[in-house]
């Protein structure tokens, strides 16, 4: 979104707020109503390696090592938003968590107008969250969340958190439950960390998804599939120091599409929640591997406490070059290779009505050669890692 | 209550449709509302935000009794066996991924039955006591 597109959704916010403000009614439709909320995350965690470095996503530019640190899971988000009439309203939202560049500056991560013309429908414009996976809209939302982090084999590789465009979903009942379907499409405003210090410029890259939901008593099941239409070079050549791309033009990943599909169970009933999710992404180009994760999480709640226990996986195959490429070169594509599982357990304690207390362990287990989810770009390990986490989520 | 007690209660919560409560909350509606019952999955869809249209077509307006109440937190573990905190843990979800907005939160109870009497499509949980001409009962959660 470019700076003016959100000056100007700024201030018809504020100038609808402020025709608002003048015939405010204390009705229950809540026209005329603005309300500031946040939430955020104060979390501290550590590896027991010092050689790979575990993010959670990879659009953070390092992560954890043997000491505590607070970078990967803290954040704070806060949201505005504006009730003009029963049909529309806006929303603005900005986050402040460790990005791509290393700084924690401010992004704005949502701002739009939403048209709800009946209960079934609803239409909405602007910069939106990105929902590729089921949950993936809140993952920054720790207080929503059961565990610490939403589990890296299956989110980690999810770079795109928002996007400027527009969706629009409509929900109809069907037997006992709901059916509920969403489309997407827009342009990614975003950058994500690549090498070290070395950026990949997402902006400008074309989203589109959509998915398919059924609702019925406890239970959510979600078929979901997104694509990604790459704008820009990754900068493949500069981590290789010579023209890669040339050689092995396969390499290459402008106008190229990558795709999401995914398959999402929930059932949460009472005290018990169950957490299903299998994913598939397919590469055009031969930079990324090929990928399927899945994750299972566990959970019962018992007084004010929530155990639970969680396994996720992932896997990648690799890219098959033409024996003419040389081996030099098509092992930068080695880069994306996952082939981990990861068993963790930890518990959230509900203090109050808007603060959590958690704590997790990872035990992750995998193949030296899986290197993706880490930092720095080619960490050296054995594929063995523990990961201790302590995290205090909020909403105000 | 102790853990062993409450992990009782949960477990044989699939035995007996609900646990008798020490108070007689009923669901409201406007008595305009052209609504005669619900079932208690339509109650779950319009107070979760899932889907607010009533059977008889309107738009259906969900209030919540004041956080400060026992009301509000008696209704959700007798809807879905929920505790409030995680009622705002789901609420969370939906509102900073820019979704369903959440039930209208009254500050008082006579808010409640304003708003009740106000809009055709309100919807709202109180007191089998405080029931009078103005609203019509369209689900009772009680055993």
């Amino acid at each position: 979104m470019k700076p003016g597109y959100i000056l100007l959704l700024v201030t018809a916010l504020g100038t609808v707020s402020a025709a608002g403000a003048a015939e405010q009614t204390e009705d229950i439709s809540a026209s005329g109503r603005l309300s500031l909320q946040g939430f955020g995350t104060l979390g501290i965690a550590r590896s027991d390696k010092d050689g790979a470095q575990y993010v959670r996503d990879l659009s953070q530019p390092d992560g954890l090592t043997t000491s505590w640190s607070g970078k990967i899971d803290s954040m704070i988000g806060l949201q505005a938003s504006y009730r003009i009439n029963d049909e529309l309203d806006g929303v603005v939202q900005a986050i402040s968590r460790y990005r791509y560049d290393g700084s924690y500056r401010p992004e704005l991560s949502w701002a739009f107008l939403r048209y709800d013309p009946d209960s079934t429908l609803s239409l909405r414009v602007g910069r939106l969250g990105t929902e590729f996976y089921m949950l993936a809209d809140s993952r920054m939302v720790g207080y929503s969340n059961l565990t610490v982090r939403p589990p890296p084999d299956y989110f980690g590789m999810l770079v795109f958190s928002n996007f400027d465009g527009l969706d629009i979903s409509k929900t109809v009942p069907a037997g006992n439950g709901l059916l509920r379907g969403k489309l997407f499409a827009g342009r990614s405003p975003e950058k994500t960390a690549f090498y070290n210090d070395i950026s990949w410029n997402l902006s400008g890259s074309l989203l589109l998804g959509g998915y398919l939901d059924y609702l019925n008593g406890p239970w959510q099941v979600r078929l979901s599939h997104a694509q990604v239409r790459f704008k820009d070079e990754m900068p493949t050549n500069s981590l290789a120091g010579f023209d890669a791309i040339s050689i092995a033009p396969d390499l290459s990943v402008v106008d190229k599409w990558s795709r999401y599909d995914s398959l999402g169970v929930v059932y949460d009933k009472g005290p018990l929640q169950l957490q299903l999710m299998f994913s598939q992404t397919k590469h055009d180009t031969s930079a990324f591997e090929d990928t399927k994760a899945g994750y299972a999480i566990a959970a019962y709640r018992i007084g004010d406490v929530t155990p639970y226990l969680g396994y996720s996986k992932v896997k990648s195959t690799p890219v098959e070059f033409a024996s003419s490429i040389p081996s030099y070169i098509s092992s930068l594509a080695g880069g994306s290779h996952s082939d981990q599982h990861t068993v963790f357990l930890g518990g959230r304690w509900d203090i109050q009505h808007d603060l959590d207390l958690k704590a997790q362990v990872d035990w992750i287990h995998g193949s030296p050669s899986s290197v993706f989810l880490y930092r720095p770009g080619a960490p050296s390990w054995d594929g063995h890692m523990t990961v201790f986490s302590l995290a205090l989520d909020f909403i105000f | 209550m102790s853990v062993w007690p409450r992990l009782f209660l949960a477990l044989s919560l699939s035995l007996i449709p609900w646990v008798r409560a020490n108070a007689d909350l009923v669901v409201v509606v406007n008595a305009r509302s052209g609504v005669e019952r619900l079932t208690t999955d339509e109650v779950i869809n319009i107070f979760m935000g899932r889907y607010r249209q009533l059977p008889s077509g309107i738009k259906a307006l969900p209030i919540d009794q004041p956080e400060t109440l026992p009301e509000k937190a008696r209704f959700y573990r007798l809807l879905v066996n929920k505790e409030l905190p995680e009622i705002n843990a789901y609420w969370a979800r939906l509102i900073f991924s820019g979704k369903t907005i959440p039930p209208q939160q009254a500050r008082n109870t006579a808010e409640v039955m304003d708003w009740l009497t106000k809009k055709r499509g309100a919807i709202g949980y109180i007191e089998r006591s405080q029931v009078d001409s103005r609203v019509k009962i369209v689900l009772e959660l009680e055993p």
